[in-house]
């Protein structure tokens, strides 16, 4: 006896969005291309790139001097709890202040549909999708960038560095 | 090779209220309502991600769908990495109207083919919360699971509250 599942599929949404396939750890995400301003190799990033004396976040040690935004940048090994790997590439995030380290870019590829993360993940990875796609034969889970800092974390790590960031907003407010 | 469901006695058996579908983790025998069974789905392809929900292990495709995948043997069996032969396809609860699903499924990994028997519950005694109650097939005790609540255990951090047993 054999039984098939009968019913209606659950909707994903269907569209097509540019996106960045990239892997961290041997591990493939995408990322809306929208929401990167800038790829960087972590080569051009000396004299930029400063420690966090006190990290609030196991994912996050470096702040990146980034034009007129100060970005917090997040290890993706670290934010996913995934094997430490050395990140070539940093991602900056576009309206966010946010820098993201990844292995490297696999491609870009339009996300053909969005399906929402089953409700059987009940874990933080619900703060880190917007979802899931389907790539040729391949799952791959959809960042949501805001999932990489919270509203209370960037509030944390603020406080922490207070006094650098002070600094860059008087120096950014014209006189 | 696709799995089947096989009746445990040579006569057909009606699949009703009394029926359920025996599966195997490792050496030990589980039951789940007949009802509630969708499909016993080819060993096909996990695909797995980052995540920090316990017991789920990622997901697979069929039929076009994704259906995340429960591998509850670390607490049904106490150990991890048990080889599958299938993955049983369960339905869930109702399904969730803000993203369109009207059912909620997740794949169980199982080591053999299924049997389909007919018999009487029993509450059950002593046993861990996630056994909904208990049948006996030809003289064998088998616990039939409450996937949801062993799911919500699931997610509590503390094994200790996967072992929470019933009065």
């Amino acid at each position: 006896m054999k039984i098939a599942a009968e019913g209606k599929r659950p909707r994903a949404v269907r569209h097509s969005e540019p996106a960045i396939l990239f892997s961290v750890a041997d591990q493939m995400f995408a990322i809306s291309a929208q929401a990167v301003q800038e790829i960087r190799s972590t080569d051009g990033l000396v004299g930029e790139a400063s420690e966090i004396h006190a990290p609030v976040l196991a994912s996050v040690r470096h702040t990146l001097n980034h034009g007129r935004r100060n970005l917090y940048v997040v290890n993706a090994c670290a934010h996913f709890g995934l094997p430490a790997a050395r990140p070539a590439l940093v991602l900056i995030l576009r309206e966010l202040r946010v820098a993201v380290l990844v292995d490297r870019i696999e491609r870009m590829a339009g996300i053909p549909a969005l399906h929402p993360l089953p409700k059987a993940f009940s874990g933080r990875e619900r703060r880190w999708y917007r979802g899931l796609t389907y790539v040729d034969g391949q799952v791959i889970p959809v960042i949501d960038p805001q999932g990489f800092i919270s509203a209370a974390e960037f509030e944390q790590l603020d406080r922490v560095n207070a006094s650098p960031l002070a600094a860059q907003l008087e120096s950014a407010v014209p006189s | 090779m696709i799995g089947a469901i096989r009746a445990v006695d040579a006569a057909p058996v009606k699949v009703d209220g009394r029926s359920f579908v025996i599966f195997q983790i490792d050496r030990r025998r589980f039951a789940l309502p007949a009802h509630r069974i969708a499909e016993l789905a080819p060993p096909v392809r996990l695909h797995a991600f980052p995540s920090t929900t316990p017991l789920v292990a990622g997901v697979i495709v069929r039929r076009g769908r994704i259906v995340p995948v429960c591998d509850a043997a670390p607490v049904l069996v106490e150990r991890d990495n048990v080889p599958h032969r299938f993955y049983l396809v369960v339905r869930l609860a109702a399904g969730d109207a803000s993203t369109g699903e009207d059912e909620n499924l997740v794949a169980i990994p199982v080591s053999g083919e299924c049997e389909l028997a007919s018999a009487d519950t029993r509450a059950p005694e002593g046993r861990p919360a996630y056994v909904a109650s208990s049948l006996s097939v030809h003289g064998e005790a088998l616990d039939v699971l409450d996937l949801e609540k062993l799911m919500a255990l699931s997610s509590r951090t503390e094994r200790g509250a996967l072992e929470e047993v019933q009065p």
